[in-house]
């Protein structure tokens, strides 16, 4: 929304303060300003000038040289218009002066130039050039503004010849999206009135006298989506241009003048906010207007000359035959004004912000009208809309007269509100006393209507406010304390009751086990999207079909939301190969499982829950080391993430399809993740032959056993023993056996450790050598050499029977 | 005997000078403090001394001997090193470092503005991601057709679940699980679905921050603001309220700090206006605390939204959002 400061200066006087100030005190106050634009600080430097000669450039062939009269000098320019002519009054950017190239892009400042080996002192400008391509339409690209039928003094600044001398502040839509009477000048200048003390004037509209030469009538069927309807019928219009002031006033909101009937309606959808219609009233039968909604699927064309199918529910005026226009958003191109218009049927009315809203949503058409109805306008302003496009379409067609009675059909919904605020409520709220005088006299100027009784304010809401925004004492509370302002108020620390602390071990463990992975095991965090890369799942044999879908997704490409972190890992580790060669990632988040219920309920109702959203920890090993020793890298994070935790999960080798050899972890029979190699031929490492390791664990399951209490153990008071011993085995043995074995051969042995495994020279084929020292400690005594060596002979024995292993 | 001592450690310190290895060092170590050695010879004389000797020359005796060892021990070293030094040990080439991983910057951040709000008192939570169209608005005032549901373009899944558009969603969870008074934080992804570019993306950081219990008012929450912000720049902060509309707070605030880069004289940081927005806040609307099961009349409270995405690009000057989500080693080894 734009607001210009010359408009609200015909409803109050501003106090002298610069434009910097006014941007300030409405920010801190009501909205969010965007900028400040200055229309004479844009077209600084621009100056009318009168072309005295004409040459064609010596050596282009669509350039001319002109000279340029600009009083008190001539200028040489060279410039490509097709429309030049000597003796025509121009538009002259002098150096220094700041346009537009083409009409696009940024702003630039011109410079001293030569042109094809011609000087050239600024430019002639087409309005495009110089922001005034709403003013003056061209009609081609190469178009030059022609102001001689302006007739401005030579070398007057063309910001003064054109009467642009507003200054526009733009503000923020967003901002006052819950203010349906901030959105005309009127409203923002009832606001500014509060803001500055300053009194605002009344609006006044003139009654209207109508010759009731025909009868318009109006049948609103539709009561529920129209809660008011009011049309004119004005005969004897001349379609014509606006006035100047008229069209300077729509430039400075940013609005292309077309005539002087769609002007004026747009003048006062700029003005009070009430979007407005004119329809040719040759177009409409019977001159009968009809409010009723639309047949799904039916075709209709609006004003901008689209073919619309229509929604269910779509709100429509019709006449008697056929729509004329979708209520509240666009009109018909049947019946729009032309050149050769003379009657024309106005409307002015109140549409419910839902329906306008959704019917706009379904089109994926929006307008400022339907912008304006989704706001919840006040339907008072309907009836001051339509006195006041009467007066001025009068006012501006000498001939026209009002042909029809005013037609009102009234079904607003709207009631009075009262509310009752105790003036403790605002000092609670504030937190500090307010004098009562400050809060009526801050009331008063919002032009609430307040009773004072029982220190409390017994408050009617005028209806302009009293359509959605203001219903309940906070929003009260809010009204005087944005104009007292908040940044009148102190700062003060609140005094509050201790409670017990509700720790989330959770949300603990996860900010240790990321340090835990990135600051000793050498991986680095990455973060991902919640959307599955669909070719990567693909790979991995994921169905998509059991992934939640997104209705709306921001691309095909993200169209399913992860039930595994892994797809998206394996496709960043795949895109960082390009720069590295080993390295290691993990992402702790939420995964989403479509088929799964969770924890978290949908209502108070706790009837329904949402779908299962465990947190994952996932990592990708990235290694140039063989296949086995990168599965073992992998693994021995687990181990050593399972140390760490003090978990007592267990690991079974388990088949997965992309896979090459993998484990999955479980807790009592409760299955927390699975790690293990990759297939060698999903993982596309070009050049550089990678091995490709991932671990994934339900954080969110696994957290529920890591074991962070410890219990003391008295220290040894014996010394231990440790031996080395080295077998033969066939190839076949496994590792996990021997060790179990060798545990059970006596409670004296404390510790397995395998520090070797070798096969090759002086090892039969298919045999290997297994070497491991054992840590023998008794609790009770100190173990004697012979003691040793009679459980080293044991072990032997059990190993050479169970295993056929041969001391090497 | 002490002059006896004296001279034999002027006579060490002599031949000491020549010591050039430590083969010959060791000679001399024997020619004095061996089992036959010249102190060792003076030393043992100690024990023949008169009894009322024996004291003062045996301490004075231990005391040379210390200085002896001393004096050999420092110069085996300088020998060592010496030594050592000359078969080329470059002591510039890097130690032997273990390889570290890194956090994502979020993380950091995220654990940087957890212990401020831990230190005052707040609990740390954490919610779905996947939620109902209840917690997400209707619970928080924003009820169907409601235009604020326009300013958020939310990603909504087949079934009619959607993905939160806001942390905003555990205000009334959290009111239903914990009562009040209640203060939290809860931190997280959200998501909407808006068009991306350089500071915008479509899954971004979000620190919701809730405070409910009798007598909230707006000043507490401008002091509570102006507090963690002050320890979160490690500076004092200016912080001012104007208002700012959003369904689930009235009243509503926009929260601005005053420009740290230029210290609210305008620069290019805060677009010349000496504030920088920071984040949407204000006092709890009574129809979130009554979905929460509270007593408007009784309780209030306020509650804010950091966006920690732009916190992130601010503290480190990132200049493209959509680098936090890119997985890119290269971005995030710099953390």
């Amino acid at each position: 929304m734009y607001l210009s400061l010359n408009w609200v200066k015909k409803h109050l006087k501003l106090p002298n303060i610069d434009a910097k100030q006014l941007a300030l005190d409405l920010t801190m106050s009501t909205v969010e300003v965007e900028g400040v634009m200055d229309q004479s600080e844009s077209l600084k430097d621009i100056v009318a000038g009168k072309i005295t000669e004409l040459t064609k450039h010596p050596n282009a062939d669509r350039l001319y040289v002109c000279q340029v009269d600009i009083g008190e000098k001539e200028e040489q320019i060279v410039c490509g218009g097709n429309n030049l002519k000597k003796g025509m009054t121009v538009a002259l950017a002098k150096v220094g002066s700041k346009v537009k190239w083409h009409g696009q892009g940024e702003l630039v400042t011109l410079e001293k130039t030569k042109i094809r080996g011609v000087e050239s002192n600024g430019m002639i400008a087409a309005s495009s050039e110089i922001g005034l391509g709403n003013l003056f339409p061209a009609e081609s690209e190469n178009e030059i503004l022609d102001l001689s039928s302006m007739r401005p003094k030579v070398g007057q600044p063309l910001a003064e010849a054109l009467k642009l001398n507003d200054i526009v502040i733009d503000i923020d839509n967003k901002s006052i999206n819950h203010r349906p009477d901030l959105w005309g000048q009127y409203g923002m200048a009832r606001e500014l009135a509060a803001i500055y003390k300053t009194k605002l004037k009344e609006y006044k509209v003139a009654e209207l006298e109508s010759k009731k030469e025909i009868k318009l009538r109006v049948d609103v069927e539709d009561k529920e989506n129209c809660y008011r309807y009011l049309g004119l019928a004005i005969h004897g219009v001349k379609v014509e241009e606006s006035p100047w002031w008229l069209k300077v006033l729509l430039e400075s909101v940013d609005i292309r003048p077309i005539n002087n009937i769609v002007d004026v309606t747009n003048y006062i959808m700029y003005e009070l906010g009430q979007p407005m219609h004119a329809f040719d009233a040759k177009q409409i039968a019977d001159n009968h207007i009809v409010v009723k909604q639309a047949i799904k699927g039916d075709k209709f064309v609006t004003l901008d000359g689209e073919k619309r199918k229509l929604p269910e529910g779509a709100l429509m005026i019709a006449d008697s035959q056929r729509n004329v226009a979708l209520a509240g958003i666009m009109g018909g191109q049947n019946s729009e004004i032309s050149n050769d218009t003379t009657n024309i049927i106005l409307e002015s009315a109140n549409f419910k912000a839902a329906s306008v809203r959704r019917t706009s949503v379904a089109l994926g058409l929006r307008s400022e009208s339907s912008t304006r109805f989704e706001k919840s306008l006040d339907p008072v302003l309907a009836e001051m809309a339509i006195k006041k496009a009467t007066e001025m379409i009068l006012a501006l067609n000498k001939e026209a007269y009002v042909a029809s009675e005013l037609v009102d059909v009234d079904n607003n919904p709207f009631k009075e509100i009262n509310i009752k605020v105790p003036e403790a409520l605002i000092n609670e709220r504030f937190g500090q006393i307010i004098p009562t005088a400050e809060i009526k006299d801050i009331l008063k100027r919002l032009q609430f209507d307040i009773k004072y009784k029982a220190k409390t304010f017994d408050i009617n809401v005028p209806s302009f406010r009293a359509t959605k925004d203001i219903s309940i004492p906070e929003d009260i509370v809010e009204e005087v304390a944005r104009i007292y302002r908040y940044d009148n108020l102190e700062s003060k620390l609140p005094i509050v009751s201790l409670k017990k602390p509700e720790i989330d071990i959770r949300l603990q463990e996860s900010k240790e086990i990321k340090k835990f992975l990135a600051c000793s095991q050498n991986y680095h965090e990455i973060y991902t999207y919640p959307f599955t890369d669909q070719i990567w799942a693909k790979r991995l044999g994921f169905d998509l079909g059991k992934h939640i879908k997104v209705a709306n997704p921001f691309s095909p490409e993200q169209a399913y939301l992860n039930i595994s972190l892994l797809p998206n890992l394996l496709k960043k580790a795949e895109e960082n190969l390009r720069w590295y060669e080993e390295f290691n990632i993990f992402e702790l988040e939420r995964t989403f499982d479509k088929n799964s219920k969770g924890s978290y309920h949908t209502d108070p109702s706790k009837k329904k829950f949402l779908p299962k959203q465990d947190k994952y920890l996932v990592g990708v090993e990235v290694s140039k080391q063989s296949a086995q020793d990168t599965f073992l890298s992998v693994k021995g994070l687990l181990e050593t993430m399972k140390d760490y935790w003090n978990i007592d999960w267990e690991i079974e080798e388990v088949e997965l399809p992309f896979a090459e050899l993998a484990f999955q972890v479980k807790q009592q029979q409760i299955i927390l993740g699975n790690f293990g190699i990759l297939n060698s031929d999903l993982f596309d490492s070009g050049d550089t032959k990678v091995n490709v390791g991932f671990w994934q664990l339900d954080f969110t399951a696994t957290t529920k056993y890591i074991n962070r209490a410890r219990k003391f153990q008295a220290l040894a008071k014996f010394p231990s023993i440790e031996r080395d011993m080295a077998l033969v085995v066939d190839q076949s043995i496994k590792w996990q056996d021997i060790e179990n074995e060798v545990y059970k051969a006596s409670s004296l042995i404390k510790l397995v450790e395998l520090f070797d495994i070798y096969t090759g020279k002086n090892v039969d084929k298919g045999q290997k050598s297994i070497a491991f020292h054992i840590e023998f400690r008794s609790d009770e005594r100190t173990l004697l050499a012979e003691d040793i060596d009679k459980l080293m002979g044991k072990i032997e024995d059990i190993l050479s029977k169970k295993f056929k292993a041969v001391l090497r | 005997m002490e002059k006896k001592l004296q001279e034999i450690k002027q006579q060490m310190l002599d031949e000491l000078d020549s010591v050039k290895d430590s083969e010959f060092l060791a000679d001399l170590k024997t020619k004095y403090l061996g089992r036959k050695g010249k102190l060792t010879q003076v030393l043992k004389e100690v024990k023949d001394l008169a009894i009322e000797e024996k004291p003062r020359m045996g301490k004075l005796a231990n005391e040379f001997k210390k200085e002896f060892t001393d004096v050999f021990q420092k110069t085996e070293r300088i020998i060592k090193d010496k030594k050592e030094g000359g078969t080329g040990f470059d002591a510039t080439v890097p130690g032997a470092r273990n390889k570290i991983g890194h956090l994502h910057p979020a993380t950091i951040i995220q654990n940087e503005i957890e212990d401020i709000f831990v230190q005052m008192g707040f609990g740390v939570y954490d919610g779905p991601q996947v939620e109902s169209d209840y917690y997400n608005f209707t619970a928080l005032n924003t009820p169907e057709d409601h235009p604020a549901r326009d300013s958020q373009d939310t990603f909504w899944l087949e079934g009619g679940l959607l993905m939160r558009s806001q942390t905003s969603n555990l205000q009334v969870r959290m009111l239903e699980k914990y009562g009040a008074p209640f203060r939290g934080i809860f931190p997280g992804r959200v998501f909407r679905n808006e068009a991306t570019d350089a500071s915008h993306d479509h899954t971004f950081y979000q620190l919701e921050g809730l405070m409910v219990d009798k007598g909230i008012n707006i000043g507490n929450l401008i002091s509570v603001m102006k507090s963690t912000l002050s320890a979160m720049f490690q500076t004092d902060v200016d912080v001012r309220l104007r208002p700012g509309f959003f369904p689930f707070v009235e009243p509503g605030f926009e929260l601005d700090i005053k420009c740290l880069i230029c210290d609210g004289k305008g620069c290019s940081v805060c677009s010349q206006s000496g504030w920088v927005e920071l984040m949407p806040c204000g006092m709890v609307h009574p129809e979130v605390l009554k979905a929460g099961g509270l007593d408007p009349n009784e309780y209030s409270g306020f509650a804010f939204g950091l966006g920690f995405s732009r916190l992130i690009m601010m503290k480190y000057k990132i200049d493209d959002i959509r680098l936090l989500q890119s997985g890119d080693l290269r971005f995030l080894r710099q953390f």
